[in-house]
């Protein structure tokens, strides 16, 4: 685009700078300040430690019993392990929810297609915490105990949503005249779907698997409310742990976290790449 | 042969339901049913200790909206006032994302191919890291001992640590840091999408700079505008966890009201009352949202043969 209206491209481009650092920055500095050994202020350098990841690993540390923090390592990891589960779950019910009722929007004619698509469009718009407290009303008055299975239905509620979106995206990018070809030559309709249909949504789908297991894997709202005691996940356990006090060993979890976001983001920019 | 194609369309409507039904089943048991369900709490009666009796009562929303069980207590106002504050809080977040993303956008969206999708990558990169993580990062910064008083203090700008956390600022800042993702996606497209011949146009017509981007410029991105302000405003109305890690108990939003009635004074029926103030916010939103877009479609209808004419 190059047109004449340019008030001052220098400072312009200092302002696209700042603006990264100030994206960035902050996340920069958890990571090093996990490497600060100084335990009473965690913002003054103080050499360089590993003592940190060796206490949220259970390993033996040179820092003495006061200074420590982690409430428990066990609990952290059942944490790990519940996000872990209910991602996995959640992910593999929503894409199936989200294709089906995209493939029924996308190539079939019947009349309530209007509501299905504005029901898919409620979860992304409602506010996380009325699904929350409404989630939560729901369980108690039926008479489910809150656990692992109660987060699981909550994050698919929303998260069939963000598939459908993603995979009808697909869809209409898509040439029906293949699947119609298909037809034409004699395949039935489920040999036209495994072989013409599904492998050329694929992509879409293994997008929209991807961003709802991301999103199962970071929900803090609605996960609050309908988890069990027993039953934390993650994002909910650091939640706890930041509202109790901060301290050093927080920043280790965090920069391990930020180190899993980061490969899986790029796991999923190579698979975008090889794609094209 | 009618048969046979009556088959087939009998086939066809089989998978229709096939695919339709389980997840048809679910959401309308999962997701619309709890949902009916909290509207119909804001009606009932709290139980003394926690839980509901199945009584209808107009106090929940009286509490909030100005009349109150005048047996127990006096109304107080300060619900409201929390709303709003809400309000504030949330319009406040939108316009700093705005006033922050859109020069950015529009740097972007003037880079070679190459660096535009580098960039749009930096930009995109945050969603992929936990929420709690970024706003933890935030923390970090702004408390007392955090890195920005040690920083001015080092530096001698300050001779006493700044009191920014737990402040109003601290909770925009945070939501803004936050949400400026949803912010700068919408706004780019639209920015992108922005013809470069009509600013020209513009300026050889004798515009000045400003008139060139309050006339052309603004109005153009006006959908990129509007969309962000509303994917940004509305999870940053009923925000909870922002204003717990970086405002305490100095500032509340309606959010932490909530949760509290929920989580701890367990006064459902009133908690979920709450929550309707902040859906029928949202609702009132989209409804605004909807007609400005409705009235920009005609009005693109309306402009379109007249521009043929002047050619």
């Amino acid at each position: 685009m190059k047109t004449r209206f340019r008030p001052g491209s220098f400072f312009l481009s200092a302002y696209g700078w700042l603006f990264l650092t100030f994206i960035y920055v902050p996340i920069l500095l958890i990571v090093v300040f996990s490497f600060n050994a100084n335990p009473v202020n965690m913002m003054i350098w103080d050499g360089f430690t590993l003592d940190w990841y060796r206490t949220i690993f259970g390993f033996p540390t040179t820092l003495n019993e006061q200074t420590l923090y982690v409430e428990s390592t066990a609990q952290l990891y059942s944490a790990v392990l519940n996000s872990l589960t209910v991602a996995f779950l959640t992910t593999l019910v929503s894409t199936i929810f989200g294709t089906a009722v995209a493939l029924a929007v996308a190539r079939f004619r019947f009349r309530l297609k209007s509501f299905y698509r504005a029901l898919m469009f409620m979860p992304m718009i409602m506010p996380d915490i009325i699904l929350g407290i409404a989630l939560l009303i729901f369980f108690v008055s039926f008479g489910f105990s809150l656990g692992l299975q109660t987060i699981v239905i909550g994050h698919t509620t929303f998260l069939c949503s963000y598939v459908f979106v993603v995979v009808s995206a697909r869809l209409a990018d898509m040439d029906e005249s293949l699947e119609e070809a298909s037809a034409d030559l004699g395949a039935d309709g489920w040999t036209t779907f495994r072989r013409v249909t599904l492998p050329m949504i694929a992509p879409g789908v293994i997008g929209g698997a991807m961003l709802a297991f991301i999103i199962s894997m970071d929900d803090l709202v609605i996960t609050y409310f309908i988890s069990g005691v027993d039953s934390t996940t993650l994002p909910v356990h650091i939640y706890g742990m930041l509202r109790r006090g901060i301290k050093p060993e927080i920043n280790a979890i965090a920069t391990i976290m930020l180190l899993s976001s980061f490969v899986i983001a790029s796991i999923g920019l190579y698979l975008r790449a090889r794609k094209k | 042969m009618t048969a046979r194609f009556a088959s087939l369309k009998a086939r066809r409507a089989l998978t229709l339901y096939g695919l339709l039904l389980t997840p048809t089943v679910f959401l309308a048991f999962f997701f619309l049913g709890p949902l009916s369900i909290m509207m119909v709490y804001t009606f009932l009666t709290p139980g003394l200790y926690g839980g509901v009796e199945w009584v209808f009562s107009h106090l929940n929303y009286g509490r909030i909206l100005g009349w109150a069980d005048t047996r127990y207590d006096q109304f107080d106002p300060v619900y409201i006032s929390i709303f709003l504050r809400s309000v504030r809080l949330a319009a406040t977040t939108v316009l700093t994302c705005l006033v922050i993303c859109y020069p950015f956008a529009f740097w972007v969206a003037r880079q070679p191919e190459r660096w535009k999708n580098f960039f749009i990558f930096l930009i995109t990169l945050p969603f992929f890291i936990s929420l709690i993580v970024r706003l933890f990062a935030w923390v970090l910064i702004l408390r007392p001992t955090g890195f920005l008083n040690q920083a001015l203090l080092g530096m001698g700008v300050v001779a006493q640590p700044l009191d920014i956390i737990f402040t109003d600022m601290a909770v925009v800042i945070g939501m803004t840091y936050v949400f400026i993702p949803f912010m700068f996606l919408p706004l780019y497209s639209s920015i992108e999408k922005l013809d470069g011949s009509l600013i020209e146009a513009s300026q050889d017509l004798g515009a000045s700079p400003l008139q060139t981007f309050l006339r052309v410029v603004l109005p153009m991105t006006l959908p990129g505008i509007v969309g962000g302000s509303i994917i940004v405003f509305i999870p940053s109305l009923g925000n909870f966890i922002v204003p717990s890690l970086l405002g305490g108990a100095r500032v509340v939003m309606i959010g932490n009201l909530i949760e509290q009635q929920f989580l701890s004074a367990r006064n459902w029926p009133f908690g979920a009352a709450l929550g309707m103030m902040v859906m029928a916010a949202v609702l009132l939103l989209l409804m605004i949202y909807v007609r400005i877009l409705s009235r920009e479609d005609k009005q693109a209808e309306t402009q379109q043969p007249k521009e043929e004419e002047t050619r």
